[in-house]
């Protein structure tokens, strides 16, 4: 298998470079688009050669659009406001619900435990809208259409099967007689969880968060049906922004930029664990 | 040796029993999940009644009304190819590409571990923002691949906006997102196959072609079952791309299960019609992700061996 | 303290590991529980433990059922065969958590520690990670661990088997000093038949789901129950010879190689029926021909172990026999040759069963015991 002549070499190079091209050009561009005014965007034909303007962002930053029609206040900080909020609170929340679960799940096989991880796993497949629709109507009902505190609680639909089946797998990977030693050794179940359980899974603890962090972020459609435009993380605002009128492409690129830089870092951050978190804990990278 | 009082009765504290201890630690994770249970019966009532915001008064179980009104209904069937259509096409790209590069980035080097790092951004990035990219890219007026078009001597090619063209927008999204996810399983799969079957067959000067038939495709099917079936029935879901590309249209040209659901519920106020909907969508997906996990739970089974 | 087990069952799932288990153990006692892998030695070490819980039977610590007592409350120090090190502790925080738990002060902690480190020279490195210790320095952690809190109970779970063998020899004979000083009760799990002989003041054989003997060592090695256990024990592994016994010259004998082996006591029963005759290979021994009662046998190879030589030889009947002689001392290389059998410590099984049928005078059996 080393023998590789010149003509594959060359092809395999030439495959690599398509497939970077098609894969990171869109990013590439859209970063460009960021620092442009809509003058050299709308050029006939395109340009990398442009004068780069960071009016773009400042105008995000502020919340001051200039149009042709004058000022427009747009929001698009309290968008990146709400997806921060939203996802950090989701993961706080799936941790701390989602870890003693995973435990149970890991150690004290009991009755029926394998048919709930199940269920809980099968929330991840399910069409969201099934359970979203009439939850629009409960939501109004219960005073929670449009309030953080809704949206966490249904963003665990993504959160907790997540951190359930990555954390549990590593609570599996830590040998049970280092449990019990602990617990021969004089400590009660409550701290041998505390200092020798999660410690030691806690990388798998992080990874999942981290991972859940990123689901949460990038997740559209729970906002869109239950959130009006305060509550709205980046993803529907950016769509908002977009039909927004006398629009300028060069903020709106500016606006994706900045919503998938935060997802982009922390994938770099977590990279070692994302084959585990995307393959919901059964493969390790 | 040492004084240490052993025997002195300890503190106590309040204790829990082992029978008990498990459901207390799953409980709250549980009831937040049956809380989620609550509007999926919901959803199953809908779908039995005649349903619509905008009529509250005729509001009335109708029972299997709504289902067989799908037999005569030209706008599921369409739904339905639509939806299959959109979920073939994007899974079978995103494989065979998938596989390819994993396949080319299977070596373990500086180089390929930073590409394969690199062409996992598209999946970090948000369906719907990656539409919104998209978007920008492909509009006529000053898109970069509506140029790309013209200078291939393609006038007017309208993408998204064209029906004829609108399907393979989306998929191209489609694949530019998830590939990278398929590729990635597909990595993890191929770099943890024993090595003893591939130096055997290069001892044996066996042809590359005959290996990869018979030696890598064969150890790679539970990782390629596993990315598959995920996929299928993510795809066979996908709402994000689509609504925020075209909204289902232009037309009826892209109204997959979701997108239709959500526009008969908010726009046309059928709620009845579109819990039907969702339900035979569920009803695809329960089977789909039954036979996954069963997949899945193998191959979590053998990974967690290997390690 | 003492221990007792009252007809304890443990199954997982349908596999059934312990099946009716009495034992007691008494205050300052050392019980070593010896057995093959799988024959639930571990299980029962962690039943007492309470790690896990029985499916039937009971658990008495000086007299008190544990049903229901947590493990932090049974006040026993524990050694794994893993060792089971806390992998994010140092040596020093893992010898204290016995001593955490008991809320002593630092002052006493570090006291305790250095003191318990010293005696099992580890006290210099006291402040690495498990995974920057030896396999030696390991097992002394997992060691000054458990006895670091001075329990009254000691389970020590095959601690040395997972250590080189240098180290397990020098450990064989430091431990019964270590554990003479605790005056612990100790039960201690090994597979190595030596190390439970030197440090057993009784065994109890554990085999198929069971224990099938309990006695002094001496008692054991003389007088197994089975032949499963005459095989555990004993290095060259015992010879064990079909037989049928027959009455010759007025006393019950059994015959190799056409010679008659007088049997102690007579076994009028026996005559007639299918046995297993078990010598030693040390019980037998070279003599010169014409020696009255002599076997002749063929030598076939010779095998010089350290401290003693094993003859491994042919009877006439082309049975092996294997016969073992301080090294040094002469003997046959080749040809015909013969030996002479110590006629009282020859043992016989009952073939169909495996039971011993003789010496009949040691015969414990584990009722009697429990």
């Amino acid at each position: 298998m080393e023998t590789t002549s010149p003509v594959e070499r060359l092809l395999r190079g030439i495959a690599i470079t398509l497939v970077c091209l098609f894969f990171m050009f869109p990013i590439v561009w859209i970063v460009l688009m960021s620092f442009q005014t809509n003058e050299t965007i709308l050029r006939v034909p395109p340009s990398v050669i442009f004068a780069p303007t960071l009016e773009n962002y400042t105008a995000l930053i502020t919340g001051k659009l200039e149009t042709a029609a004058g000022t427009l206040d747009i929001d698009f900080m309290g968008n990146l406001w709400n997806s921060l909020f939203l996802s950090t609170a989701s993961v706080a929340v799936g941790l701390v619900l989602g870890v003693p679960a995973a435990y149970a799940f890991a150690r004290l096989k009991f009755r029926g435990s394998e048919d709930i991880a199940f269920t809980l796993l099968s929330f991840r497949f399910a069409p969201p809208l099934l359970v979203l629709l009439p939850l629009t109507i409960y939501f109004q009902q219960l005073g929670l259409a449009n309030t953080y505190g809704g949206l966490i609680w249904v963003y665990q639909l993504i959160v907790l099967p997540l951190i359930l089946w990555i954390v549990r797998g590593y609570f599996e990977d830590i040998p049970a007689d280092i449990e019990y030693a602990y617990r021969i050794a004089g400590h009660d179940f409550w701290s041998t969880f505390r200092r020798i359980a999660l410690p030691l899974a806690g990388p798998g603890i992080a990874a999942a968060g981290l991972l859940s962090f990123i689901f949460a972020w990038n997740n559209f459609v729970f906002a869109l049906v239950l959130a009006s435009a305060d509550k709205q993380p980046v993803t529907v605002g950016a769509l908002a922004f977009v039909t927004a009128s006398g629009i300028q492409y060069g903020q709106v690129a500016a606006g994706i930029v900045l919503s998938i830089a935060p997802t982009f870092a922390l994938a770099l951050y977590a990279q070692r664990y994302l084959v585990e978190g995307l393959s919901l804990g059964a493969v390790k990278g | 040796m040492t004084t240490a009082a052993t025997d002195q009765p300890r503190r106590r504290r309040f204790r829990v029993s082992r029978r008990v201890l498990p459901y207390l630690l799953s409980l709250p994770a549980l009831l937040t999940c049956i809380g989620i249970l609550i509007p999926f019966l919901t959803a199953v009532i809908y779908s039995l009644q005649r349903y619509r915001l905008s009529q509250p008064w005729a509001r009335q179980f109708n029972w299997g009304e709504n289902y067989l009104n799908f037999f005569t209904d030209p706008a599921f069937w369409n739904t339905l190819k639509v939806s299959v259509t959109y979920a073939f096409l994007t899974v079978t790209v995103e494989l065979l590409l998938g596989l390819g590069i994993a396949l080319l980035l299977q070596k373990r080097n500086r180089t390929n571990n930073f590409i394969s790092i690199m062409l996992l951004m598209p999946l970090m990035t948000a369906p719907a923002l990656a539409a919104l990219m998209w978007k920008l890219m492909t509009n006529p007026g000053f898109g970069i691949l509506s140029y790309f078009a013209t200078l291939l001597g393609i006038q007017d090619f309208n993408w998204a906006s064209d029906p004829q063209t609108a399907m393979l927008t989306v998929v191209i999204v489609d694949v530019w997102v998830y590939t990278p996810f398929i590729m990635i399983l597909l990595l993890a799969g191929l770099r943890s196959l024993p090595p003893q079957p591939f130096e055997a067959a290069a001892l044996d000067g066996v042809p590359r072609w005959f290996v990869f038939w018979r030696i890598t495709l064969p150890m790679l099917t539970p990782f390629l079952l596993t990315a598959t079936l995920f996929r299928v029935i993510e795809s066979i879901q996908q709402f994000d791309i689509i609504y925020a590309m075209t909204q289902g249209g232009p037309g009826d040209t892209l109204t997959v299960f979701q997108v239709e659901a959500y526009l008969n519920f908010f726009q046309s106020t059928n709620v009845g019609r579109s819990a039907a909907l969702l339900m035979i969508l569920w009803a695809i997906t329960y089977v789909l992700s039954n036979i996954f996990i069963k997949n899945w739970l193998r191959l979590r089974e053998k990974q967690r061996g290997n390690a | 303290m003492t221990i007792t087990l009252k007809n304890i069952r443990k199954a997982f799932k349908t596999n059934t590991v312990l099946e009716d288990v009495s034992l007691s153990v008494a205050t300052g006692e050392t019980l070593v529980l010896f057995g093959p892998s799988g024959a639930g030695k571990t299980v029962l070490l962690r039943l007492i433990a309470g790690v896990i819980e029985p499916d039937g039977g009971e658990i008495h610590v000086n007299g008190q059922n544990m049903a229901g007592v947590e493990p932090e409350d049974r006040g026993i120090g524990m050694a794994f065969q893993n060792f089971a090190l806390f992998p994010h502790m140092d040596a020093f925080a893992n010898i204290a958590a016995p001593l955490t738990a008991r809320h002593q002060s630092k002052a006493v902690m570090k006291d305790t520690v250095e003191k318990v480190a010293r005696l099992l020279k580890i006290d210099h490195v006291l402040h690495h990670k498990p995974k920057e210790l030896s396999n030696g320095q390991k097992q002394r952690t997992a060691l000054a661990r458990a006895l670091s809190a001075a329990p009254s109970i000691l389970l020590l779970d095959d601690p040395l088997r997972n250590v080189d063998a240098k180290l397990r020899f020098e450990m064989r004979l430091e431990l019964p000093r270590l554990l003479k000083d605790q005056n612990a009760t100790v039960i201690y799990v090994t597979q190595d038949y030596k190390e439970a002989m030197a440090l057993g003041h009784r065994i109890a054989v554990m085999n198929g789901h069971g224990i099938q003997q309990i006695g002094t060592p001496q008692d054991i090695y003389l007088s197994p129950a089975n032949t499963d256990i005459a095989r555990l024990f004993g290095d060259p592994v015992i010879n064990l010879l079909d037989v049928v016994p027959e009455r010759r010259d007025g006393r019950v004998a059994a015959l190799i190689s056409d010679t008659a082996i007088p049997l102690l006591e007579d076994y009028v029963p026996q005559i007639g029926q299918a046995c297993i005759l078990g010598l030693r290979p040390e019980a037998l021994r070279f003599v010169p021909e014409g020696t009255p009662g002599a076997i002749p046998v063929e030598v076939e190879a010779e095998t010089p172990l350290n401290e003693k030589t094993v003859t491994l030889a042919l009877t006439l009947r082309g049975r092996e026999i294997m016969v073992s002689r301080p090294a040094g001392t002469p003997g046959p290389t080749s040809g015909r040759a013969h030996i002479a059998v110590d006629a009282a410590s020859a043992m016989l099984f009952d073939r169909a069963s495996g039971r011993r049928i003789a010496p009949v005078h040691k015969i414990i059996r584990k009722e009697e015991v429990a």
